[in-house]
C-alpha cells in the first residue's frame, strides 16, 4: 500500500502517483492513517498546571510528539488544534504553538473550535485533506485550561472602556469614566451554562438521566470501571508511548486507582437536585474540570513508510450530529446517539460490528443514556427513523482503558486522547479490528468516527 | 587561570539576594573609604562557591517563561539557569577579600555554553568562581563563571563579565583585554551624551544596512517585573528616582532581560546545545520601543545573530548570537 518515494518529495502538496486513489481517476480517495499520539498527563483544575497557558501545554504536547517521531525541523503538512476556553490573545493558538515547537517554522496551522468535539474535528479536517492528497501529514491537537481560564469584564464595563478608548478630549474621557459603577467591576468567568437554556451541562444531563431512568448504581459502576481500567493501563505501560510527563505530573491527576462503587456511593449528588426523581449525578460520576493537551500524528501511508514510522489505524469515516435540545426534544449530550446510526448505514455496518467502543464520559450517565437509546425500540423508531433498535453492545468492549471520568476532560484535548488510545488498541488487536468513537459537545452536538486497524 | 589550590566553600542553599545587597553596599562603602583602586591579578581569591541540589520551582519557571516570551516547556531556558545561579555569583562578590566593589559594577558581556537543557525535575549543583581580571580602558573587568552540573555532568556554563569602573590593574599583569568591549561612553553607568536624543549623528554609521525583524515594546514596569523574577533588585532597574541618582534619565532594563528576550526571539531553532553570547552597549531606558534584528548566520557559519537598538537614536543596545555546539 505504501509507495516508495524519493526523499524531499514530501514538500510536494499534490497527490502522489504511487499512492492509492487520489488521482483524477474518479476512484475513492486514498486512506489517512493514525501514526501515533502524544499528550501530557491531565491535571485537575488549580493543580500543577495552574500557571500553564493553553499555548504552553499545547506546545509541550506537540514537542513530545515531535521528539517521539523524529520530526524536529520537519515541515508537517498542517497542524490543526483548538481550545474551548480561549483568551482573545489565543486567536492563532495552533500557529503560535507551532512556532514555539521544534517543528519547522514553515509548518502552517489553523485553529478549530467545536466545543468538546474540537479535538475530534481537528482529526476530521486533517484526515480529509490527507485523503484528498492536499497534505501528506498533519498533526491534530487540542488543549484546555480551566485553571488559566479567561476572565472578562462585564459587558457594561467593556462598553464604557471602549468608549473611553475612543474619547479624544479630557471632558469626553471624564464622562466615560464617570459612568463606571461598582457593580460593573465584578469579573465574569466562563461557565458551562448553555447560552440558550441557562442550564449547566450537568443540569442538562440530569434531565436526560432522569428521563431515561438511569440509576445511581449504574453510573457509579461505570465510573469505578473507568478508574480501574485507566489505572491498569498505566500499570501495564500502555501509555508509555502516548504520554510525556509535564510539570512534575506523570499520570492523570484525577485517577483514583483505589476508588470503588462503595466509595462513590457516599458522594452527595450535585446535579438534578430539584427534579421530581431522586438526584443521581455526583462529582464522582461526572468529569472534573481539568487542564491538559493532546496531539495525534496523521499521515498518508507513503509519508509514514518513507520515515519508517508505524501505521496504527485508518480513520475510515466520520459524522457530525446535532440535536434540538433547546426545545426539550432531545437531551443536550445525545447527538452522538443520533449520528452513529447514519455513520453505520453509510458504511454498511451494524452497531455490533466493532471490537471497541470509545464513548466520551462527559458524565457516566451520558454513556449510559447513549446505550439506552440504542437499545430502545421506541426511540430508534420514532426519533432516529430506524426500523428497530440498534441493540446493545458488549460492555467489556467499552472504554477498555478508561475514559474521561478517570483521566479528566480538558475539553478540546479529549478527542486526541481517544483517537490515539483507540488507534493503539486496534493495532494490538490486529488487522481488521474496528472501533467506534462518539464525543458529545456543548450546543447539542457530537462527532462520531470509525477507526480500523491499519 | 585557576590556581591549583581552589578553596571550595559549600553553602546550604542559594542565598537570598536581599541580604547580599546589604553586604555589597557596606563592602562597597568600605572599599570606597579605603580608596584602594589598584588591584593585582592575584587578588582574586581562589574560592569556589558550591550549592548542591538546586531545583527550579514550577511557578518561578512559568513566570520567567511568560515574561521573556519563552514557551512553557519543562526544559529550563538558558537565561533561567543564569537567574538561579545569579545569587551565588553575588554571594561570591560580597565575600571579604573580593577585590572589586559590588556597587556600580557594570555587566558588559555574557556568554553561556549550554551542552543540553536542564529539565524541571533535575537537581543541579551550582559552582561559581571568579577569574580573569583584565585591564579595561575605564576600569577592570572580572569574569564570574557559574557552572550547572547534573549528576557529575557539566550541562551549563555561564560567564558574566563585569566592569568595575575607576579601578586599574597593577602593571605587571596581562595586557589590556584583547576582546573588543564597548567603549567607555557606551557603558551603563556613564549615560552622559549617549542616552539623550542627540544620537542622530551616529545613526547613519551604526544603523547602516540594519533592517529590524521585530521590536520590543517595553513598558515602565519591565524592570520591576524582571527584578521580581530574577531577584536582581538593583534600584536602577526598578525606580526612576534611583536611576536618576546614578545618572540615568529613568529606570533601565536589566541587560540579561534584553539578552534573554533576544534568545527567545531566536526560539526553538537554537536547538538545545548552543553557545549564546551577548555584548551589552547602551542601556535600554524604560519605557521604550527597541528595534530588534534576528538573522541566520551568513555563509558556512551556523546559528543566528541578533542585535537590538534604539530606532530613534540608532544607538546599539546589544549585539550577540546563538550558535550550535556539539
Amino acid at each position: 500500500m505504501a509507495a516508495a518515494r524519493t526523499p524531499g518529495s514530501q514538500t510536494s502538496s499534490g497527490p502522489t502517483p504511487g499512492s492509492t486513489g487520489a488521482g483524477g481517476d474518479g476512484s475513492s480517495p486514498r486512506r489517512a492513517v493514525v501514526v501515533g499520539g502524544n499528550r501530557i498527563p491531565f491535571a485537575r483544575s488549580g493543580g500543577p498546571y495552574v500557571r500553564a497557558s493553553n499555548q504552553d501545554m499545547l506546545t509541550a504536547a506537540l514537542d513530545g510528539l515531535v521528539a517521539r517521531f523524529g520530526l524536529a525541523g520537519e515541515r508537517v503538512g498542517e497542524v490543526a488544534a483548538g481550545a474551548v476556553l480561549k483568551h482573545s490573545k489565543d486567536f492563532n493558538l495552533a500557529r503560535e504553538s507551532v512556532l514555539g515547537s521544534a517543528l519547522s517554522p514553515e509548518t502552517p496551522a489553523y485553529d478549530v473550535q467545536q466545543a468538546c468535539a474540537t479535538g475530534m474535528e481537528t482529526v476530521v479536517g486533517l484526515t480529509n485533506k490527507i485523503r484528498l492528497g492536499q497534505i501528506e501529514s498533519g498533526i491534530a491537537g487540542g488543549v484546555d485550561s480551566t485553571s488559566d481560564a479567561p476572565i472578562v469584564v462585564s459587558d457594561a464595563l467593556r462598553t464604557i472602556l471602549l468608549d473611553l478608548s475612543r474619547a479624544k478630549t479630557p471632558q469626553q474621557k471624564l464622562k466615560a469614566v464617570s459612568r463606571i459603577r461598582p457593580g460593573h467591576l465584578a469579573p465574569s468567568a466562563p461557565t458551562t451554562g448553555e447560552p440558550r437554556t441557562g442550564l449547566s451541562m450537568g443540569e442538562h444531563q440530569a434531565l436526560t438521566t432522569a428521563a431515561m431512568g438511569i440509576t445511581r448504581e449504574a453510573q457509579d459502576e461505570l465510573a469505578a470501571a473507568s478508574h480501574h481500567r485507566l489505572a491498569a493501563a498505566y500499570d501495564d505501560g500502555f501509555f508509555d508511548d502516548l504520554l510525556t510527563p509535564y510539570r512534575g505530573l506523570t499520570r492523570d491527576a484525577n485517577l483514583r486507582a483505589d476508588t470503588s462503587v462503595e466509595k462513590l456511593a457516599k458522594l452527595k449528588p450535585v446535579f438534578g437536585k430539584h427534579l421530581e426523581t431522586p438526584a443521581t449525578m455526583t462529582a464522582g460520576n461526572s468529569t472534573p474540570l481539568s487542564d491538559g493537551a493532546s496531539t495525534v500524528l496523521l499521515a498518508s501511508d507513503a509519508w509514514a513508510a518513507e520515515r519508517g514510522l508505524p501505521v496504527l489505524a485508518t480513520v475510515v469515516d466520520v459524522e457530525a450530529g446535532a440535536v434540538d435540545f433547546a426545545h426539550g426534544r432531545d437531551g443536550l449530550l445525545m447527538a452522538g446517539a443520533h449520528a452513529v446510526p447514519r455513520l453505520l448505514a453509510r458504511n454498511g455496518l451494524s452497531l455490533q460490528d466493532f471490537d471497541y467502543y470509545e464513548i466520551h464520559e462527559a458524565f457516566a450517565a451520558t454513556v449510559l443514556c447513549n446505550l439506552a437509546i440504542w437499545e430502545s425500540e421506541e426511540y430508534c423508531r420514532e426519533r432516529l427513523g430506524l426500523d428497530g433498535a440498534l441493540g446493545s453492545i458488549d460492555r467489556s468492549k467499552l472504554n477498555v482503558h478508561g475514559s474521561s471520568l478517570a483521566a479528566g476532560h480538558p475539553f478540546a484535548a479529549t478527542g486526541g486522547r481517544i483517537v490515539a488510545t483507540l488507534a493503539k488498541q486496534l493495532t494490538a488487536k490486529g488487522p481488521g479490528s474496528r472501533g467506534l468513537i462518539s464525543v458529545c459537545a456543548a450546543g447539542g452536538q457530537a462527532v462520531v468516527a470509525i477507526l480500523e486497524a491499519a | 587561570m585557576r590556581t591549583p589550590e581552589v578553596e571550595v566553600v559549600e553553602l546550604d542553599a542559594v542565598p537570598a539576594l536581599g541580604g547580599l545587597y546589604a553586604r555589597g553596599v557596606a563592602g562597597s562603602a568600605r572599599a570606597a573609604a579605603a580608596r584602594r583602586r589598584t588591584v593585582r591579578p592575584d587578588d582574586l581569591p581562589a574560592t569556589e562557591l558550591l550549592v548542591r541540589g538546586v531545583r527550579a520551582e514550577v511557578e518561578h519557571l512559568s513566570t520567567y517563561q511568560h515574561l521573556l516570551g519563552e514557551t512553557g516547556q519543562d526544559a529550563l531556558p538558558a537565561g533561567f539557569v543564569h537567574v538561579l545561579a545569579f545569587p551565588v555569583a553575588t554571594a561570591l562578590m560580597v565575600r571579604p577579600g573580593f577585590p572589586l566593589p559590588l556597587l556600580g559594577m557594570v555587566h558588559v558581556a555574557n556568554q553561556v555554553e549550554q551542552r543540553r537543557a536542564v529539565r524541571l525535575d533535575e537537581e543541579m549543583d551550582l559552582r561559581v568562581r571568579a577569574q580573569d581580571l583584565h585591564a579595561h580602558r575605564s576600569g577592570v573587568t572580572v569574569d564570574l563563571v557559574a557552572e550547572a552540573w547534573v549528576e557529575e555532568e557539566l550541562v551549563w556554563t555561564g560567564t558574566s563579565t563585569y566592569l568595575a569602573k575607576g579601578h586599574h590593574l597593577a602593571p605587571h599583569s596581562a595586557s589590556t583585554d584583547p576582546t573588543p568591549l564597548p567603549s567607555p561612553d557606551n557603558l551603563v553607568s556613564e549615560p552622559q551624551g549617549a542616552l539623550g536624543t542627540r544620537g542622530s549623528d551616529t545613526r547613519s554609521e551604526e544603523g547602516a544596512g540594519r533592517a529590524p525583524t521585530g521590536q520590543w515594546r517595553l513598558g515602565g514596569e519591565v524592570g520591576r517585573r524582571y527584578a521580581a523574577v530574577s531577584g536582581d533588585q538593583n534600584p536602577i532597574h526598578t525606580s526612576a528616582l534611583a536611576a536618576k541618582a546614578f545618572g540615568f534619565p529613568r529606570a533601565i532594563a536589566h541587560g540579561m532581560y534584553t539578552a534573554a528576550r533576544a534568545l527567545a526571539d531566536v526560539g526553538p531553532a537554537r536547538g538545545e546545545a548552543f553557545v549564546w553570547h551577548v555584548q551589552f552597549a547602551k542601556p535600554v531606558v524604560l519605557p521604550s520601543t527597541v528595534a530588534v534584528r534576528v538573522a541566520r548566520a551568513d555563509g558556512e557559519a551556523e546559528g543566528f545573530s541578533f542585535e537590538a537598538w534604539s530606532p530613534r537614536s540608532g544607538r546599539t543596545h546589544l549585539t550577540g548570537g546563538v550558535s550550535p555546539s556539539s
